[in-house]
């Protein structure tokens, strides 16, 4: 699952506001020179990932809103911000929405294909979402990795988001790791239900200290890797050995996740490029399965993307485990339009 | 003085069962609409004793979106109406400002005896009939049903459940009488006190708020209920459907009863439970092999639609604003009955100096040609069509659910309307000044007829309709 956010920093050189009222909201118009940059950053993106075997495709801008409902797609929260509408033959109630995320409609794609082979694909594609605020379509470039297992493909990915900010020039990248997979595993090992699982990591992410305290008083025996997970960020593979240490004795489902983590982080550190291990505030929980990244460059984020096992089989394929990363393309053309 | 400062304070009142516990409390605490209490056809008062305030009375449902649109600086009306605006468009200018003690309707789920959201939603793709949208996809939603449809109904979203659809979300006290499970809150209800945001930021309101939040204060609830999800839910093969082999009919109740009563007495046809001065549900008609159910005739192209009837009443009226929002759909009209004549048209005000929609056109954008022109209407794809095709430029629809006549020229430049003799339009001062469709009612069909003795039946049906008109 791939996400990208747009903030007010990217109201933008590129963006004019119009005042006339003949643009909707939150859509933007690219120029000449604002689309020059756009191409340079889409043949930085394709060429990089088309030497990695990546193929190109495209999926259609309107899909089945039911694609999008099941849990493990789309949160509530999210929904509640698509555009979704009836189309000219919706009589029966199917709504249709403007493609409001490319992974799931990737996923689709892949799980069309009926088979749960090794496919890498790459797509350009805008996605729309509803903003009070700032960018309602949002240009998206982005991988997706299916059945390949998080052995192989996370390292993959990470390497390949490096070397696409590279190839734009960019310096001084820097990562975000974490895994979906050990927060599940402390939570339910506290004996929560999955709604349950889903609150007491939506507390921990506003900082509820008291969920730490709630979860200490279910899981005794984890109270000192459950303060190692909720206020100590790890600064490399070290910080999963202790985390290991820690938490195993207790939660011992965690073993696969936590070393899933450290072969991220050790490739991260082949490659020499620093990261900080967020383990306990990995965001949209319902989403990951796995290693979940976040890549910046100068300090901006430019790319985010993790592991999303359940995704194909979600959405009526095979079951294949599945990954992938997504930027936004406009914001990275800001970028490196700002630096040039 | 800005001219917004200079104008009346403006509150939107609700009419319907809401308009006599309404009035008794705006009567008691001195915020008298002159009028409103009687049930007077007109539909601004006045209020005694307070200047520069008029009241306008509109449908409950229609009030939040006039409040947000800033038209009206104050209403009150149900929160299920309210909230089933901001559920959709939380960016909207609506603040809600207090909840009064009139224990308005609550939203439930319900299905037929029985029936289980858990195992339904496990079975394949649930059919979900509401008249409130936007408060059910919230919930379903967030039920996080894996594959649902819902059906958008006019009314009687309790009279789809089990054969037309699984699951319905409309009142307690309507699905209770249908004889329907309750499975869920939807929404708790209440009645509130709600303002434009922007005339609050803006505007002295005070002369109407300070009597008006003097009214007695309800509990303040949540009035949107969140659902546990069910979970583990995957996504159902589509559920299989066997081939129907009753002949199914729906006749309309309402005010296109009597006629379609008389148009069915004309061919010999009569169908026990169904007569001029009643009807249930379900009426008898004297082949076993034929189902009749009496339905709201504005759902009926929708239904013919989904496949769920062979044969249909209703006006070509509904059967058009239908087609406006899905051309495609499979139906067709198979006889008019030449009953129920009417005309729909874009009307206006009695006094505007043009014999045109063109001359109105270019009056209204005399001053000002950016100026967004507003066509109220019942028909809201109907209404949209024809500001597509009388190319109004820049134009918004509002959707209304009655008390229509009213809201030209103050609420918006154009209604689409239907009228019968143009008397009532006359009343109001309004004139049709475009004539879109000659409406009367019709039988309606499947584009493809259906198979074995449902299609014997459904030909002996439109030639005995078909005969009596003929006959003149």
């Amino acid at each position: 699952m791939t996400t990208t956010n747009t903030t007010s920093e990217q109201a933008s050189p590129m963006t004019a506001t119009s005042d006339s009222g003949l643009r909707s909201a939150g859509m933007r118009d690219l120029g000449p020179e604002a689309m020059a940059r756009f191409r340079r950053v889409e043949r930085a993106f394709l060429e990089t990932t088309a030497a990695r075997d990546y193929l190109e495709i495209r999926t259609p801008t309107i899909e089945p809103l039911h694609l999008y409902t099941s849990a493990g797609t789309l949160s509530p929260q999210a929904l509640d911000r698509v555009y979704s509408f009836l189309d000219w033959d919706g009589w029966s109630g199917e709504r249709v929405v403007l493609r409001p995320d490319a992974t799931v409609a990737v996923a689709r794609w892949y799980a069309e294909q009926g088979s749960a082979d090794v496919r890498r694909v790459a797509y350009v594609q805008p996605v729309y979402r509803f903003a009070a605020e700032g960018e309602r379509e949002v240009w998206q470039c982005g991988v997706e990795l299916f059945g390949a297992p998080a052995a192989t493909a996370d390292g993959e990915l990470l390497l390949l988001a490096r070397d696409f900010l590279g190839a734009l020039g960019l310096g001084s990248v820097t990562c975000e790791l974490a895994h979906a997979g050990i927060v599940r595993a402390v939570l339910a090992a506290a004996g929560l239900s999955p709604v349950q699982q889903v609150e007491a990591h939506d507390r921990m992410l506003d900082g509820d200290a008291g969920v730490v305290a709630d979860l200490t008083a279910a899981l005794p025996q984890a109270a000192a890797a459950l303060r190692l997970l909720s206020s100590v960020d790890g600064g490399s593979a070290g910080y999963v050995g202790n985390l290991r240490a820690a938490l195993l004795p207790s939660v011992p489902t965690a073993a696969t996740a936590l070393d899933e983590l450290e072969a991220a982080a050790r490739v991260l550190d082949t490659a020499g490029v620093p990261y900080r291990l967020l383990v306990g505030t990995s965001r949209s929980f319902e989403y990951y399965s796995g290693v979940a990244f976040r890549m910046s460059a100068g300090g901006r984020e430019c790319i985010s993307g993790g592991r999303y096992d359940g995704l194909a089989e979600t959405v009526g394929g095979v079951a294949a485990p599945g990954s992938g990363w997504g930027a936004d393309l406009v914001r990275l053309a800001e970028i490196i339009g700002v630096r040039s | 003085m800005t001219p917004a400062e200079t104008r009346p304070i403006r509150v939107a009142l609700p009419r319907g069962d809401l308009r006599t516990p309404v009035a008794e409390r705006l009567v008691a605490v001195g915020f008298e609409a002159e009028g409103y209490a009687e049930g007077s056809r007109t539909y601004q008062h006045g209020v005694v004793g307070r200047e520069g305030i008029i009241t306008r009375v509109f449908s409950d449902n229609d009030i939040p979106i006039q409040v947000a649109m800033g038209q009206y600086d104050l209403g009150i009306a149900s929160r299920m109406w309210i909230d089933e605006l901001l559920v959709r468009f939380p960016q909207d200018s609506i603040v809600p400002l207090r909840r009064f003690d009139i224990e308005g309707d609550s939203l439930v789920i319900a299905g037929a005896p029985g029936a289980n959201i858990a195992r339904l939603a496990s079975m394949g793709v649930v059919r979900v009939a509401t008249e409130y949208p936007n408060l059910a996809q919230h919930y379903l939603t967030r039920l996080r049903i894996p594959d649902y449809r819902l059906y958008e109904v006019w009314a009687q979203a309790e009279a789809w459940p089990p054969e037309d659809a699984e699951l319905a979300i409309a009142p307690r006290a309507a699905v209770t009488k249908e004889g329907l499970d309750v499975l869920g809150d939807v929404h708790r209800g209440g009645v509130w006190l709600i303002a434009n945001r922007a005339a609050l930021q803006n505007r002295d309101l005070s002369a109407a708020l300070e009597p008006l939040l003097a009214l007695p204060q309800g509990t303040e609830l949540e009035g949107v209920v969140v659902p546990s999800p069910l979970t583990g839910a995957l996504r159902a093969m589509p559920r299989p459907v066997a081939e129907r082999t009753a002949f199914r009919i729906a006749v309309p109740d309402g005010h296109a009863q009597r006629h379609t009563v008389a148009a069915l007495a004309d061919a010999g046809i009569a169908f026990k439970g169904y007569e001029e001065g009643g009807a249930t549900r379900h009426p008898v008609a004297e082949d076993p092999d034929v189902v009749v159910k009496v339905m709201r005739p504005q759902d009926m192209p929708r239904a013919v639609a989904l496949g769920h009837f062979d044969l249909a009443f209703t006006g070509r009226d509904w059967l058009r604003a239908f087609a406006a929002s899905f051309p495609a759909a499979p139906i067709v009209e198979l006889a008019d009955l030449h009953r129920s004549n009417y005309r729909m048209g874009a009307v206006v005000s009695e006094d505007l100096p043009v014999e045109t929609i063109e001359e109105a056109i270019a009056l209204w954008r005399r001053d000002d040609p950016e100026r967004t022109i507003r066509v109220a209407s019942e028909y809201a794809a109907l209404a949209d069509e024809y500001a597509r095709s009388r190319h109004l430029g820049r134009y918004s629809v509002i959707p209304i659910s009655g008390a229509s006549e009213g809201f030209v020229p103050e609420d918006a430049e154009i209604l689409i309307e239907g009228t019968e003799t143009g008397t009532t339009l006359r009343a109001n001062r309004l004139r049709m000044i475009d004539v879109i469709m000659e409406s009367t009612n019709c039988a309606i069909g499947s584009a493809v007829r259906p198979p074995g003795r449902r299609g014997e039946l459904r030909d002996w049906y439109v030639e005995r309709l078909s005969a009596v008109v003929a006959a003149g």
